[in-house]
């Protein structure tokens, strides 16, 4: 039936969403681009970052930022290493790597960003 | 090439790699290459960018003596650099997607050279936003 253990799952999913992701992370990535580049403090300075971080908004684009890129970047290193046929346990392996890097640096981002503090009593400027 | 047999080909290294190269390469297939390149280049770089962000959990000082490191003029350019593999792997991450979704294999010829000139033009953008305020800081006030 299935000519190779594989094509049970075609891929086609991960292949809407990779194009899906791209096109959100296009538009995340030149505002983040511009955001933390306009002034050389802004993306550099941990007044700014503070400043950042007390609107719930930014840590949430961040968050959705940071969890896009990750799906996207492994999933594009995932779709190279389909390119090489690799064998069965090969294969598993280099998945599962891929799983725990992306999810422990996903795990790291999520805790920077729950790290920085929401301060009581600021006047915004 | 050998001719299929039926059987799955033995993978050579040294075939392969001619094959490769001998390869007539036209847009698409340049394209192809970069995007790979340019998509290895941002995923590895996302890694670093999370590593050198994570001593905001260790409060101001640790993370503006490492910040210091990155205000250099040489790391700012770097980080221009950075931005020709986004421009590149967003441009054609687009022109990509019109291929699959909107019959762009008719004009996808096209769309790679619109997207060298925006490609360019958007990089000195860029640069402008980037470096405006030392620009400023040159010419007067």
């Amino acid at each position: 039936m299935y000519k190779y253990q594989s094509s049970k799952n075609s891929g086609a999913k991960s292949w809407v969403f990779q194009r899906i992701s791209g096109l959100a992370l296009v538009v995340l990535m030149i505002g983040h681009y511009i955001l933390m580049h306009y002034h050389p403090d802004s993306g550099h300075t941990y007044d700014a970052v503070l400043g950042r971080m007390q609107f719930s908004w930014y840590r949430i684009i961040d968050l959705v930022f940071l969890t896009l890129g990750m799906y996207h970047g492994l999933n594009g290193i995932w779709g190279i290493f389909r390119d090489y046929n690799l064998k069965p346990w090969l294969k598993i392996s280099v998945l599962t790597s891929l799983f725990i890097l992306g999810i422990a640096f996903v795990a790291w981002g999520y805790n920077i960003i729950f790290s920085i503090p929401y301060l009581r009593n600021i006047t915004l400027n | 090439m050998p001719e299929d047999t039926g059987k799955i080909r033995k993978f050579d290294q040294k075939e392969w790699i001619k094959e490769n190269i001998s390869y007539h390469k036209d847009s698409g297939s340049w394209a192809w290459i970069y995007h790979r390149i340019s998509g290895l280049a941002l995923i590895g770089y996302l890694f670093l960018h999370v590593y050198s962000l994570s001593t905001l959990t260790a409060g101001r000082e640790a993370f503006e003596t490492k910040m210091k490191a990155f205000t250099t003029p040489f790391f700012m350019a770097l980080e221009w650099v950075l931005f020709i593999f986004v421009l590149f792997h967003s441009l054609n991450g687009i022109r990509i997607v019109l291929v699959d979704w909107a019959d762009g294999a008719r004009y996808h010829k096209m769309l790679y050279k619109v997207s060298w000139i925006a490609g360019i033009i958007l990089f000195l953008v860029m640069g402008y936003i980037m470096f405006s305020h030392e620009i400023l800081k040159l010419f007067g006030k």
